[in-house]
């Protein structure tokens, strides 16, 4: 191999790495959000049981299912319907809670599940998947216990 | 029955549903699906953040509100940011789930509950982030409208007081040192 060859090679070699390394960069930087709906569940429990789970300790709770990056564990909840409102972004919101618990399960629907939550009424028993963003609680400012959120969140059949 | 009794039976539903239809907005009163945003602006970069899962409550007779914010319900444009976001190095959102406001609208008095109308609020309170609490005064609106209580608000928030500082990288460029923060929530009785 001459010299001449070796630079060209060096160089074709060279620019694929470049290439390579600026793709990879752009994807990261352009990567898109974990799609939860498609993602596997990695915990599956009744809403009650959560509620009360973060009640006795908020801190393991929060250890248990929040992620650093904020992509936190993927729930599939069981409950009762309590109530079903809209938030400011248009997304149904359906309370899952047991009469007598002091907190319940919030979970935000997104504009692609909204018709889901629409067939939902009071009373009945639903799974709802989705991703844990906080735990429940009593706030002493509030004056008040906080349900446990829960976003992108389906009807599970 | 008598005529007496049947009467009764009659005023008594008629004059508590009038209560609850005529009900002023008065009393500790919940929001539950307010809309926080907060926007980053640089030469190089604007970044944009919402959270719809903000919990607030407001008593109208002493002015005192509160709002907790779920630190893990903020949605940016960009996975990478809003990972950024989570992160230790920036908010550590697994240690502190949740962002705090207590305080009062110190001026509540001017505020009319019984009719429609739109009043300034001067708010006063302790913003705890990261588990670090500083006081803020800041001023918003109350609207009044048709028995619904509106509050909103906009302020801008230098993040190094917070603890959030950024020595190198991207986000030492790209992250505005001061962010300005809009709240925009609806009230109902509890």
């Amino acid at each position: 191999m001459t010299k001449k060859k070796i630079i060209k090679v060096a160089l074709i070699v060279l620019a694929i790495g470049i290439t390579g390394a600026g793709s990879v960069a752009y994807y990261m930087f352009n990567k898109p959000h974990r799609d939860v709906q498609s993602s596997a569940i990695d915990f599956t429990l009744n809403g009650s049981a959560l509620v009360q789970e973060y009640l006795t300790d908020a801190n393991a709770g929060n250890q248990k299912y929040l992620a650093e990056t904020g992509d936190s564990k993927i729930m599939a909840v069981t409950g009762k319907v309590h109530s079903i409102s809209r938030d400011k972004n248009n997304q149904l919101v359906v309370l899952l809670k047991e009469d007598g618990d002091k907190a319940g399960v919030s979970c935000t629907f997104t504009a692609a599940t909204n018709p889901s939550a629409e067939k939902l009424t009071a009373g009945q028993t639903v799974t709802v998947k989705g991703v844990i963003r906080s735990g429940a609680g009593y706030d002493a400012d509030l004056d008040l216990y906080e349900d446990v959120i829960l976003e992108k969140c389906d009807v599970l059949n | 029955m008598n005529m007496k009794k049947l009467t009764y039976l009659f005023i008594i539903p008629m004059a508590m549903f009038a209560l609850a239809a005529f009900r002023p907005v008065a009393g500790k009163l919940i929001s539950k699906a307010g809309h926080i945003n907060f926007f980053s602006h640089t030469s190089l970069e604007d970044i944009s953040a919402n959270n719809y899962k903000v919990v607030s409550t407001l008593e109208t007779t002493t002015g005192n509100v509160a709002f907790s914010v779920p630190m893990q319900g903020f949605e940016f444009e960009k996975a990478l940011m809003q990972q950024h976001f989570n992160s230790k190095d920036f908010l550590n959102t697994k240690d502190f789930p949740k962002a705090k406001f207590e305080g009062k609208i110190t001026n509540i008095s001017d505020v009319d509950f019984t009719k429609d109308g739109v009043y300034e609020a001067n708010v006063s309170g302790n913003l705890t982030i990261k588990d670090v609490t500083k006081p803020i005064n800041e001023k918003g609106t109350v609207t009044i409208k048709g028995g619904v209580l509106n509050a909103k608000t906009k302020f801008k928030l230098v993040l190094a007081d917070y603890g959030i500082t950024f020595k190198k990288g991207k986000p030492s460029t790209n992250v505005a040192k001061e962010i300005e923060v809009t709240l925009d929530a609806d009230y109902q009785s509890e």
